[in-house]
């Protein structure tokens, strides 16, 4: 079983030829081509947006391709849906898991089985390919008790019990920590050289495809930039694939030319000298935090913003951002750290601190945080302050119409009125409304947490205005994002999020594309970034 | 009746007189099949909705009657819009009201011969006693997170044997041992003259002075709702509970506010009725509570939670339940003139419950269009 043919002359496990497929005005995958081989861990390595999910969705049977072929073992063939990939021999371990918390292990992996129903073997399976690989997972546990990296482990048995001979790991150490993705690569290592799989491992981390894989596919934009041998790669090589000169799908051209001004501009000292000494609007220290699985969200975050600047932090997914909008909406309850607001020390978790002392948030998700469906548009935006219309605890509806309909027509909310419900407005004027609400009472800092995230492009240009102006007028400015794109454009320093805590800075002078990207795939996290 | 509003801008005019067609049309839906049955089953429609009128309304001295009971029913409804609003459910005003009753029993009867400092006394502590019972169950809701679903109505039993121990003995609430009575029975001391609430006088109709409180409390709530810092919070709390946190408003200190009100509001309820006089002469016995509980609870939801609607509802409800003191009269056989009754009550659900949906349509169809 150990001996690998030379790669040129066996069929390949999965070869994809032009895979094309666009979702409206936008090409997730533009003619890909990709051949896993057996024997060996396939790195797909990109950026959120890259098309990777997208491509294995298509060889998984999730998405049906526009355009493209597909062969299994050499054979062509058509893959319409889940059930298809699995008779082919194709599973897929995927990001977010799709477990049944109350139930245990053995019933989570014999969901969606039909037929006769053996307990017993079913029990006896799920040890046996415990056992096998080592994953020390308890076919009796119930699923709700476990951590995350057992989690996955049970996501891997139930992809392995159907014996698949091709193997799609999405993002799996995105919910991991570093010893549980150590643990889940010799996994992968002894499914792949031992057992003559092929696997294909998706992920944005540098380490980890320089870590775990044989060979490695860059895509960008929805299309492969790159091919390469890992052990001929480094992590500055890789880096530069992927970033690279940081073209967006929205913009193109002028992201371009941004990128080259922002590498040669450098003339930003000046407003480093003028931070020096001043008492920043916000600052935070050693702030860590617990998400509600256990699992450290925030460790030991140390960030300082001043007035007048935007700050921008840059990271992948999932490293913290969360919890970082959520600590600066009272949200969330910290183990230790400080965090102040204009010198003042602002005590976390008490419900509307945060934003009695001066923050504005414009949050990730709007609807779970950031307004009240139900309620109408005027009421909205008196939310966080009706104290300002009112007097002794009471208020006139009929002033906060008024005021609410200058607010409109300042900020240009397209509604049918101040009574109007606030479902009733489209994501960018619900958005409009949040920034009007939130400007409304005076700040010291603006969070602007991926203030873009489903806006049209008009909507964002103006959104983008809007964040830059209000910096000027002397707000500080946290913009949590993930598109760089963005935080280059706006930020005047950029602060490198990974794992819950800040890992580099850098000022808008001194961006440098390649030490940007390694740090957002934590490689100077782990070991001194490559010169 | 509906104005002629045009159909593009959906006023609010327009919606009332919407909501206002639905409730006739349904009414007179239920008293065409209850005409039906009782034909079919050999009875006089005429006489049982003739019945249904004199006893609520027509024959002398009845909507008096009818105010009495509606009374408690408001106060009841206007505590469980008031802890809707927060986002919580209480569903357990049947216990409160009884344990409001029972202090205000336990109370007023010590305090013969106080005069109004009695009646007021007897009122806080049925306000008291009902909190006390909602704080119970707020309480674990914020202490261990126990649905307040399920404690609310769970305690509605340990309620009615909590008062009926104490209806066994002296030193709570039976009354001491008189050897004019023969029969001992689970009953407290009749209230004192002097410590009842006094009774208005319109036209022959007599009712509590209560009444005029239970229509300035929804006039308070109505404002609280309308124009309040305090009642737009509580509301931001109920529709998005982390927007409100983010906002300031801690669902502990809410929420707990809100149940207290709420579990105060139904032992008000219990208070006046022990006071007033049109339930128990003036006696708190075991089964005190006679559904005025859960009946409150149906006008809150009926109602759609608006101190108005409270209002109206709660006097059609208590309508119903005077004129069918008088069904009986009529030779009709009483299952049926229960269904009857029973077809009225679903008159009055259906309106709100299609108001509902035809909001949610309109939701998801603007999401739609969104996306």
């Amino acid at each position: 079983m150990a001996d690998k043919p030379a790669a040129g002359t066996e069929v390949p496990a999965v070869r994809l030829t032009s895979i094309t497929k666009s979702f409206g005005a936008i090409v997730a995958c533009d003619h890909v081509d990709l051949t896993l081989h057996r024997g060996r861990i396939h790195g797909i390595l990109g950026e959120n947006g890259a098309g990777k999910s997208t491509l294995m969705k298509v060889l998984i049977g999730l998405v049906l391709p526009d355009g493209g072929t597909i062969e299994v073992d050499g054979e062509p063939c058509q893959i319409r849906d889940p059930h298809d990939a699995a008779e082919r021999g194709i599973g897929m371990v995927h990001q977010h898991f799709s477990l049944v918390n109350p139930l245990t292990v053995w019933e989570n992996v014999m969901l969606g089985d039909t037929g006769r129903f053996d307990a017993a073997a079913a029990r006896r399976r799920v040890a046996e390919i415990s056992e096998r690989y080592g994953l020390g997972v308890d076919a009796d546990a119930r699923v709700g008790d476990l951590t995350a990296g057992v989690r996955q482990r049970v996501e891997i048995i139930k992809c392995l019990r159907r014996d698949p001979s091709i193997l799609i790991f999405d993002e799996p150490t995105s919910v991991l920590t570093p010893a549980e993705s150590d643990r889940l690569f010799e996994v992968l290592r002894q499914a792949v050289y031992e057992e003559n799989r092929a696997v294909a491992l998706v992920s944005h981390k540098l380490d980890e495809i320089l870590h775990a894989t044989d060979e490695v596919t860059i895509m960008r934009t929805g299309a492969v930039v790159d091919r390469m041998v890992t052990a001929e790669a480094d992590a500055p090589i890789l880096a530069r694939a992927m970033v690279g000169r940081e073209v967006s799908l929205r913009s193109e051209a002028s992201a371009l030319g941004l990128v080259a001004e922002l590498a040669g501009e450098g003339a930003d000292e000046g407003a480093e000298a003028e931070t020096e000494g001043r008492t920043p609007v916000l600052r935070l220290r050693g702030v860590t935090a617990r998400g509600p699985d256990g699992r450290v969200s925030l460790d030991g975050l140390s960030l300082d913003v001043f007035s007048h600047e935007v700050v921008g932090v840059a990271g992948v997914e999932g490293n913290g951002q969360t919890a970082l909008t959520d600590l600066l909406s009272s949200l969330l309850a910290v183990e230790a750290g400080a965090v102040e607001v204009d010198g003042a020390p602002v005590e976390p978790n008490r419900p509307g601190a945060m934003a009695r002392a001066g923050v504005a948030v414009i949050p990730e998700d709007r609807h779970a945080s950031g307004c009240v469906l139900d309620m109408t548009v005027a009421e909205n935006l008196f939310l966080v302050d009706l104290n300002r219309i009112a007097s002794r605890g009471f208020f006139d509806p009929a002033l906060m119409r008024r005021e609410a309909g200058r607010l409109i027509s300042e900020f240009e909310i397209q509604t049918a009125g101040p009574d109007a419900p606030f479902w009733s407005l489209s994501g960018g004027n619900q958005q409009r409304v949040v920034l009007a609400r939130e400007l409304s009472y005076a700040p010291k800092v603006l969070v602007a947490a991926q203030p873009t995230h489903g806006l049209d492009v008009g909507a964002i240009e103006w959104m983008t205005s809007r964040l830059r102006a209000v910096a000027d007028s002397g707000v500080g400015v946290l913009l949590i994002s993930s598109e760089l794109e963005e935080i280059l454009q706006l930020s005047d320093r950029i602060a490198v999020l990974f794992r819950g805590r800040v890992i580099g800075e850098m000022s808008r002078g001194e961006v440098d594309l390649e030490e940007l990207g390694l740090l957002m795939g934590g490689a100077g996290a782990a070991e001194p970034v490559p010169a | 009746m509906s104005s002629p509003e045009p159909p593009s801008a959906p006023s609010r005019l327009h919606e009332a007189a919407v909501a206002l067609a639905m409730y006739l049309g349904c009414i007179v839906v239920a008293l065409f099949i209850s005409a039906v049955i009782v034909s079919a089953t050999g009875g006089s429609w005429q006489a049982v909705f003739s019945a249904l009128l004199d006893g609520s309304l027509r024959a002398q001295g009845r909507w008096g009657e009818t105010i009495g009971i509606a009374i408690p029913l408001v106060v009841v409804a206007l505590g469980t819009a008031i802890n809707s609003r927060a986002g919580l459910v209480n569903i357990g005003q049947e216990g409160q009201l009884m344990m409001g009753a029972a202090f205000a029993a336990y109370v007023g009867v010590r305090m013969a011969g106080f005069g109004p400092l009695a009646v007021v006394c007897l009122l806080l502590a049925g306000i008291l006693g009902g909190a006390i019972w909602a704080g119970i169950a707020s309480g674990l809701l914020y202490w261990r997170r126990v649905p307040e679903v399920l404690t609310t109505l769970l305690l509605i039993t340990v309620a009615s044997q909590a008062t009926g121990y104490g209806l066994k003995v002296e030193w709570l609430l039976l009354a001491p041992f008189r050897e004019d009575r023969s029969v001992r029975n689970q009953v407290s001391e009749q209230l004192a003259d002097d410590t009842r609430l006094p009774r208005l006088d319109l036209w022959g109709n007599d009712f509590p002075i209560s009444a005029v409180a239970v229509v300035i409390m929804a006039a308070v709530v109505l404002v609280l709702f309308r124009r309040s810092v305090w009642g737009f919070r509580m509301k931001m709390l109920g529709r998005n509970s982390r927007t409100a946190q983010r906002a300031g408003v801690s669902s502990v200190r809410y929420g707990t506010w809100a149940m207290l009100i709420s579990g105060g509001c139904a032992g008000l309820a219990g208070a006046f009725m022990f006071s007033g006089g049109d339930f128990g002469n003036y006696r708190f016995t075991p089964g005190f509570s006679n559904n005025i509980g859960w009946e409150g609870l149906l006008v809150a939801l009926v109602a759609r939670q608006h101190p108005v609607g409270i209002v109206v509802m709660a006097f059609s409800f208590a309508g119903l339940r005077a004129g069918s003191g008088f069904l009986a009269a009529t030779g009709v056989e009483r299952e049926i003139s229960q269904v009857v009754q029973a077809l009225l009550v679903l008159a009055l659900l259906v309106p709100p419950a299609l108001l509902f949906i035809r909001e949610r349509r309109r939701a998801l169809a603007a999401t739609r269009a969104r996306t």
